[in-house]
C-alpha cells in the first residue's frame, strides 16, 4: 500500500526539471520504481508528488556514437539485449542480466538505479570501473559528471533536487580488453561486487600486457571505490604474467577497501573478501582475454 | 487532497478482456487486480519484489504486482493465473505442476506459473541453469523446488512436442 | 476381508485434490474473502524493545473519516484481554508496558487499509523506555531486567499443571527430567566429551502472511475466518475471551499459505474479533510480512550436552542443559522446550540421562511452534556431539549411531510407547544412497544425523465421514490443508475403505460449526490421528452399508466386501445408492460414520504416550570454498520410517521441503537483533533459500514397515526430514575440514573464521 502522492508525466526534460524546482523536497523523480515504491512502502520515504521521468524524450533510448549512451530509462532487461551493448560493451550486458531478478530487471532502469546511489548497485561498480559518466540536466543546463563525482555515499549523488539524471555514457574499451564482473553474498543484495577491466596492447595472447587497469570495489565501500594501488600494480604486466601479480594487487585492492561492520559481514571479513574476489574477477578476465571459459561455480557468487 | 479527484481512467486488456477502471495514481496494480476486478490469483507476500507472489505478466514481461503502479498498466495487456488455462483445459505449464507434484500451499503457485510462461516465452528450451537464474526472484516455503524445477523442464518439453513436427519413425 | 485386499488408493501417488483449484488461481485464502460492509485494520507496533506504556490517545485517529474504530489495551475493558495457549500473559494490545520490538499497541478499523494506516499516524503514544534484555545471558544474568513481573495465568494447554515458572526471574518454565544415575555413569564413562551448540531465532516465513476476517452475527456468535493450524484452540481461545459458549464461536479455516507452525494457537484473530465487535461490522486484518517477524519465531536456543561413552562405542549417560528463548510472551515456547528437551538423547538407548531446560522470557519477538518444535535444537548438538565422539573413539560416525539405535519394540522412557520403527534401515539407506562407505572426492565430505521426536499426547482426533444418496463421500474432520495434501490423503484413506474413486470423495475445510473436533495440526500428527479417526469413521459407515445389504440379501455380514462403489457378495452386488435407497426407503437419507482417536493420559513422563515416533535420518555431502567460507551442499539424502507412505508424492514433496528449511537454518537463515531491535525483518535481509541454494542431488526415501499406529500402518511424517539437516551438514563440513562448527547458521563469514582458526593445512 502506497500513501498518496500526485502522479507528474512531463514530456521533456524541461518540464520535469521545472517539476522538480517548484516541488522541491515534495517530489521525487520516478522511473522503474523499484527502489522508490519500495521505500514508500516501507515508509521510509514519502513524497507528495512523483515526477515521472519514463516519458521524457530521449529517456529511453541507448545511442551507440563514439560514445555508448543509456538513456536513464532503460530497462536492465533492454540493457541486457541490447545488440548495441552486447557488441560494445559485452560486461555491461551480462551484469545487466544479472541484476535483481527477473522481475526487477523488466521495470528497473540504468537511472534510477544509479541515482539511488544504494551501495549495494551492482552498475555504480561496473560503471565506475569502465569510466562512464553521467549527464544531468537541470534548469541550469547540462552538466556531466564522472561516476565518481555523482556518487558521494550511500543514498547520496551530486544530483540536485532540479536536476534530472539524463543518461549514462562511456567510450567502450577495446574488444580486446579483458574484463569481468564478480559479485558474492548470502542476502538479496550482494554482499561485494568487483570490477576489473584490463586494456591490452595486443590481442588475448600471453605476452599482452595490461596498458591500463581499472578495478571497482562495490557494496564495501559506502560508495563504490577504485583501487588505485591496485589497478598501478597491474599496469604493465603480461597477461602471461597475470596469475603471479593477481595476489599483490587484490591485497592492495584490500588495503584500500573502507570496510565497516554490518549485517552482510564485519569489516575484517569484507577486506579479505575483496582481496578474494579481485584475485578471482582478474583471473576470469584474464580467462576471458585468452578466450577460455573462466572458472566458475564458486558458492553464492556470480560471474557477469 | 482528494483521492477520488484524483482518480485517472486507465484501459487495460486482462486475460483478453477490455477493462476499463478509473484508479488513483499510487494504486498498485496488485490492489486493483484483486479488489476491483476481483482477481485474486495474485498474493501479496514479501511486499518488496523478492519472493513472486504476486508476478503477472504486463505485456509478456513479468513484474511484481505488488511494486506495479496501475496506471502504468494504461493501454497495456496484462495476464493473470486466471488468464492461464483456457476454459477447463489447463495450460500445459499447469498441468506439468500438477503432475510434478510442484504445487503444495499454492500461494506462491499463481507467481511461479507465470514467471514459467515467460520463461518459456523467451526461451522454449532452457537448460536447468536458465531456469535456475529465472527462479532467483521465485520463492516458495513448502517444496524444495526441485519439483517446481522439474515441472517447468516437463513444461518446456510438453510445449516443445506440441510444436516440433511430426517425425516418421 | 476387505482389510487384506491389496491397496488400491493408499500408497499411490495420487495428485493433490486441491491442484487444479490452486493453479487456476481459484484456491481461496483469508485475504481473499470479502464480507459486505467488511472493515480492514492495521496494527500500531511499539518502536521500543522494552518500554513502559504511559498513555495512548485514539481520539484524534478515531474522529478520522472513514474510521470505525481506534482501540488501545485500556479500551479492551469489555473482554478479557489475555491470551495464550501455555499461559495467558499475551495482551491483544499492550497494557501498561510493550515487551518487544513490534508488539501491537493500538488498532484501527476503517473503511479501507489506507485509511486505516493514515490514522495510526494519528495516535499518540507516550512510552517511557525500559533496560531491555534480548538475550539468554543478559535475560539470566543476576538482577535482569524482568519482561513479566507478575506471575502469568495459566493457558489452556491440556498438561499446563506441569508448567513451572519461577517467579522473580525471567524463567517462565523449567523442566527436569531424569532417568538412572547420569552424574555416576559419566564419572565411570571412559569417554566424557562436552559442548555448547547455539540454534538461532528463524522466522517461519510462511509465504501467506498471517491473517484473520472476524464477523459478530445478530445472535451475538462469533465466525471467523482464519488461517491457523489449530482452530479448535483458536476458538478455546476467544471464548475465554468473550465469554462466550464454545458452540456460538464458529472458526472456518480457508487454504493456508504455509504454515510450518507460525499459525499454531491463536495469533491475530483475538484482536481481529475485538475489533469487528467494537465496530460492529465484519473485520479484516491482513498482516504484511513483516509483521510476521513481529508475530512469531522459533525459539533460539544455547545447548550444553555431556555425553560419556565406553570404549567400545556404547553411550553410558548423556545430561543437557537447554536454554530456550522464547521471547516476550510465552506462546507455546514451555511445550517447545519440555517437548524438545524430553527426546534430548535421540534415538538412542541411553541409561542415565538428566535433562534440565529452561524457557526463558527476552524482549524479542515471541518463540512458539516451528517444524520440529524444540527438537532440531537439540539435535543440532547431539548429533554433532556423538561425531565427535566417533571420531575421538576412532569409529565410523554410522557404525556407532547403529550400535546405540533403540531397536523396534524397545523402551524409549517407562510409562511411553515402545519405539515403533527401524531406525537402522532408514539410517543404513541414508548411508548407502550417499556412498558413505565409497571413496569420495578429496574436496568433498559426508556427514550423517539421525532424528527422534514425540509427536502431541494425549491428543484427540475425531472425524466424521458421510456417504450421500448418490454414492459420493463427504469426510468432515479438521485437520488443516496447509500445503502437506491432508485433504488429499484423508480422501485416500475414505476412498480405500469406501472401495469409491478419491474423486468421489470431498474432503470439507476445517469449520468447527461443521467438522468435528481435531487437537491441532501440527506435530506430524494429522496423517496418523485424524486419518486414523476417518479410517474409523468410514470403517463405521462400512459396517452399516454391510448391515442393511445382510439383511436384504439375506447373506452373514461377513460375506460381504465393498468394490467399485457397491456392496458385493456371492449372490450380487448393491452399488451404494441402492443400499441407501432400502435402508430409507426413498432416495434420500444418508449414512453417517464417526470415527474418535482419543488414546488419553498415560503414565508417560509427558502426560500421554506418544501416538508414533517420528524417526528419520539425513546424509550430507558438501563442499567448502576455504577462501569465502562458502558451504555448498552438494547431495543430500533424507531417510524417514514413516509405517506407510499413504501419498508418496505428496510425502516425498514435503520432505523436499522440510530438508531445504532445515538447509535454510543451517547456512542462511537468522533473525539478527541488535539491543532488542531486530536488524533484518523483511526479506530484503533476511535469506530464505532459493532454488539455486537446493543441493544436484535432493532424494527424498522412505523406510514403510507398515508398523505405524495410523491407518494401513502409517506414522507421522514432515518434521522428520528438517531435523537432521545442521547436523548432517556440520558433521560432513568437519569430515572435510577438521573443522567443528558450534553456531548455526554456517554464514560463510562463520565457516571462514573457523577455517582460519584452524590454519591452514
Amino acid at each position: 500500500m502506497l500513501r498518496p502522492f500526485v502522479l507528474h508525466r512531463p514530456r521533456t526534460a524541461e518540464e520535469a526539471c521545472a517539476l522538480l524546482a517548484r516541488l522541491g523536497e515534495d517530489a521525487a523523480p520516478y522511473a522503474g520504481g523499484t527502489e522508490l515504491l519500495l521505500l514508500m512502502k516501507l515508509g521510509l520515504l514519502r513524497p507528495r508528488h512523483l515526477v515521472d521521468v519514463k516519458r521524457v524524450a530521449g529517456f529511453d533510448d541507448i545511442a551507440d556514437g563514439v560514445r555508448l549512451s543509456i538513456g536513464a530509462g532503460v530497462t536492465h532487461r533492454t540493457v541486457e539485449r541490447s545488440a548495441a551493448v552486447q557488441a560494445r560493451c559485452p560486461l555491461m550486458a551480462s551484469v545487466a542480466r544479472h541484476v535483481g531478478n527477473v522481475r526487477v530487471r523488466n521495470v528497473g532502469t540504468v537511472g534510477g538505479n544509479l541515482a539511488f546511489a544504494d551501495p549495494h548497485s551492482d552498475l555504480a561498480t561496473l560503471f565506475l570501473a569502465l569510466d562512464a559518466s553521467v549527464e544531468l540536466v537541470s534548469p541550469r543546463g547540462r552538466r556531466e559528471l564522472t561516476l565518481a563525482e555523482f556518487v558521494r555515499g550511500p543514498w547520496e549523488t551530486a544530483r540536485a533536487a532540479d536536476e534530472l539524471l539524463t543518461s549514462v555514457r562511456l567510450t567502450p574499451w577495446p574488444a580486446s580488453t579483458a574484463a569481468a564482473f564478480v559479485k558474492f553474498g548470502v542476502h538479496e543484495r550482494p554482499t561485494l561486487g568487483i570490477a576489473v577491466a584490463l586494456r591490452l596492447d595486443g590481442s588475448g595472447t600471453g605476452r599482452a600486457r595490461v596498458v591500463d587497469a581499472r578495478i571497482a570495489i562495490g557494496c564495501v565501500n559506502p560508495c563504490p571505490a577504485r583501487a588505485p594501488g591496485a589497478e598501478a600494480r597491474l599496469s604493465g604486466v603480461a597477461l602471461a604474467e597475470l596469475e603471479d601479480v593477481a595476489g599483490e594487487a587484490a591485497a592492495l585492492a584490500a588495503a584500500s577497501a573502507d570496510t565497516a561492520d554490518d549485517l552482510y559481514g564485519s569489516a575484517d571479513y569484507k577486506r579479505e573478501m575483496v582481496a578474494v574476489f579481485v584475485r578471482r574477477a582478474l583471473r576470469a578476465a584474464a580467462a576471458r582475454a585468452r578466450g577460455v571459459a573462466p572458472v566458475a561455480g564458486f558458492p553464492h557468487t556470480i560471474v557477469a | 487532497m482528494d483521492a477520488s479527484a484524483a482518480r485517472e481512467p486507465i484501459h487495460l486488456v486482462v486475460n483478453g478482456r477490455a477493462r476499463d477502471l478509473a484508479v488513483e495514481p499510487y494504486a498498485l496494480l496488485l490492489d486493483v487486480l484483486r479488489d476491483d476486478l476481483d482477481l485474486k490469483g495474485a498474493k501479496r507476500s514479501c511486499d518488496s519484489q523478492v519472493c513472486g507472489a504476486c508476478t503477472v505478466l504486463v505485456d509478456g514481461l513479468a513484474v511484481s504486482a505488488c511494486t506495479y503502479l496501475a496506471v502504468e498498466a494504461d493501454g497495456r495487456s496484462i495476464l493473470t493465473v486466471e488468464g492461464l488455462a483456457e476454459g477447463e483445459s489447463l495450460h500445459p505449464v499447469q498441468r506439468a505442476f500438477v503432475d510434478a507434484g510442484a504445487v503444495q500451499c499454492g500461494f506462491c503457485t499463481p507467481g511461479m506459473l507465470l514467471t514459467t510462461r515467460a520463461l518459456l516465452d523467451e526461451n522454449p528450451a532452457p537448460t536447468r541453469e536458465d531456469v535456475l537464474h529465472y527462479l532467483r526472484g521465485s520463492l516458495c516455503r513448502c517444496t524444495g523446488y526441485r519439483k517446481i524445477v522439474e515441472a517447468i523442464l516437463a513444461a518446456a518439453r510438453a510445449r516443445g512436442q506440441a510444436s516440433a513436427p511430426a517425425r516418421v519413425e | 476381508m476387505s482389510r487384506r485386499a491389496p491397496l488400491r488408493v493408499v500408497g499411490q501417488p495420487v495428485p493433490r485434490v486441491d491442484a487444479v483449484e490452486k493453479v487456476t488461481g481459484r484456491a481461496r485464502y483469508v485475504t481473499d474473502l470479502v464480507l459486505p460492509g467488511m472493515a480492514h485494520a492495521k496494527i500500531l507496533r511499539s518502536p521500543y524493545a522494552h518500554a513502559r506504556v504511559r498513555r495512548v490517545d485514539t481520539a484524534r485517529a478515531g474522529a478520522r473519516p472513514g474510521v470505525i474504530a481506534a482501540l488501545s489495551g485500556a479500551d479492551l475493558t469489555w473482554c478479557d484481554p489475555y491470551f495464550g495457549p501455555a499461559f495467558r500473559d499475551r495482551p491483544v494490545l499492550a497494557i501498561d508496558v510493550a515487551r518487544y520490538e513490534g508488539e501491537p499497541v493500538a488498532a484501527v478499523a476503517a473503511v479501507d487499509e489506507l485509511t486505516a494506516a493514515e490514522a495510526l499516524d494519528l495516535i499518540d503514544v507516550d512510552y517511557e523506555p525500559l533496560p531491555a534484555v534480548s538475550t539468554l545471558e543478559e535475560a539470566l544474568a543476576p538482577g535482569a531486567p524482568l519482561v513479566h513481573t507478575g506471575e502469568p495465568l495459566a493457558g489452556h494447554f491440556a498438561d499446563l499443571a506441569t508448567l513451572r515458572p519461577q517467579p522473580g526471574t525471567n524463567v517462565c518454565h523449567r523442566f527436569q527430567w531424569a532417568r538412572g544415575e547420569a552424574a555416576a555413569a559419566l564419572a565411570g564413562a571412559d569417554l566424557v566429551l562436552e559442548d555448547t551448540f547455539r540454534f538461532p531465532p528463524v522466522q517461519h516465513y510462511a509465504m501467506e502472511p498471517h491473517a484473520a476476517l472476524a464477523a459478530w452475527d445478530e445472535t451475538g456468535a462469533l465466525t471467523v475466518w482464519a488461517g491457523t493450524q489449530n482452530p479448535y484452540s483458536v476458538r478455546v481461545e476467544l471464548a475465554k475471551m468473550f465469554g462466550v459458549p464454545l458452540g456460538r464461536i464458529r472458526i472456518v479455516v480457508p487454504h493456508l499459505g504455509g504454515g510450518f507452525g507460525s499459525k499454531t494457537y491463536a495469533k491475530l484473530e483475538p484482536l481481529t474479533a475485538a475489533l469487528a465487535r467494537a465496530t460492529g461490522r465484519p473485520v479484516r486484518l491482513a498482516a504484511s510480512a513483516a509483521e510476521a517477524f513481529q508475530t512469531v519465531r522459533r525459539c533460539s536456543a544455547r545447548v550444553s550436552v555431556r555425553v560419556g561413552l565406553r570404549r567400545d562405542g556404547t553411550l553410558v549417560g548423556v545430561t543437557c542443559d537447554a536454554d530456550y528463548d522464547v521471547g516476550a510472551y510465552a506462546d507455546i515456547g514451555p511445550r517447545v522446550v519440555q517437548k524438545g528437551t524430553y527426546t534430548a538423547t535421540g534415538p538412542y538407548r541411553v541409561p542415565h540421562v538428566a535433562l534440565d531446560a529452561r524457557a526463558v522470557y527476552t524482549n524479542t519477538t515471541p518463540g512458539g511452534a516451528f517444524r520440529g518444535f524444540g527438537v532440531p535444537q537439540l539435535a543440532w548438538a547431539l548429533e554433532s556431539l556423538l561425531d565427535v565422539a566417533a571420531d575421538r573413539l576412532g569409529r565410523d560416525p554410522v557404525d556407532l549411531r547403529r550400535q546405540n539405535l533403540l531397536a523396534h519394540g524397545e523402551e524409549f522412557a517407562p510409562g511411553d510407547t515402545p519405539i515403533d520403527g527401524k531406525l537402522e534401515e532408514s539410517l543404513g539407506h541414508a548411508a548407502q544412497a550417499i556412498g558413505w562407505t565409497q571413496t569420495g572426492a578429496a574436496d568433498r565430505g559426508r556427514g550423517v544425523a539421525a532424528m527422534l521426536k514425540a509427536s502431541v499426547a494425549p491428543s484427540v482426533s475425531e472425524a466424521i465421514v458421510r456417504l450421500h444418496a448418490d454414492g459420493s463421500v463427504a469426510v468432515l474432520a479438521s485437520a488443516v490443508e496447509m500445503g502437506q495434501g491432508t485433504r488429499t490423503v484423508l480422501a485416500q484413506i475414505a476412498a480405500e475403505v469406501l472401495a469409491v474413486p478419491v474423486a468421489r470423495v470431498t474432503a470439507v475445510p476445517p469449520d468447527t460449526a461443521i467438522t468435528p473436533y481435531d487437537q491441532t495440526t501440527s506435530s506430524s500428527r494429522s496423517t496418523t490421528m485424524t486419518g486414523r479417526a476417518v479410517q474409523m469413521a468410514a470403517e463405521d459407515v462400512r459396517e452399516q452399508l454391510f448391515r442393511v445389504a445382510a439383511e436384504h440379501l439375506g447373506v452373514p455380514a461377513r460375506e460381504l466386501a465393498l468394490a467399485d462403489g457397491a456392496v458385493v457378495a456371492a449372490a450380487g452386488r448393491l452399488a451404494y445408492p441402492e443400499v441407501l435407497a432400502i435402508r430409507f426407503g426413498m432416495s434420500g437419507g444418508e449414512l453417517i460414520g464417526r470415527g474418535v482417536v482419543a488414546p488419553g493420559r498415560t503414565a508417560a513422563p509427558l502426560g500421554g504416550s506418544t501416538p508414533f515416533w517420528e524417526m528419520a535420518a539425513g546424509a550430507a555431502e558438501v563442499s567448502v570454498d576455504e577462501e569465502t567460507g562458502a558451504v555448498r551442499v552438494e547431495r543430500y539424502v533424507s531417510v524417514a520410517d514413516v509405517g506407510r507412505a499413504v501419498n508418496p508424492l505428496l510425502l516425498e514433496g514435503q520432505d523436499e521441503g522440510g530438508v531445504v528449511q532445515g538447509l535454510g537454518h543451517t547456512l542462511l537463515e537468522e533473525m539478527v537483533y541488535e539491543e532488542g531491535h531486530l536488524l533484518n525483518g523483511t526479506l530484503l535481509a533476511y535469506r530464505v533459500p532459493r532454488a539455486d541454494d537446493v543441493p544436484r542431488a535432493l532424494e527424498c526415501r522412505f523406510v514403510e514397515n507398515a508398523d505405524g499406529s495410523g491407518p494401513f500402518g502409517a506414522k507421522g511424517a514432515g518434521e522428520g526430514s528438517l531435523i537432521p539437516v545442521s547436523p548432517a551438514v556440520a558433521n560432513a563440513l568437519a569430515r572435510l575440514t577438521g573443522v567443528r562448527l558450534r553456531d548455526l547458521p554456517l554464514t560463510p563469514e562463520r565457516v571462514w573464521r573457523a577455517l582460519r582458526a584452524r590454519g591452514s593445512r
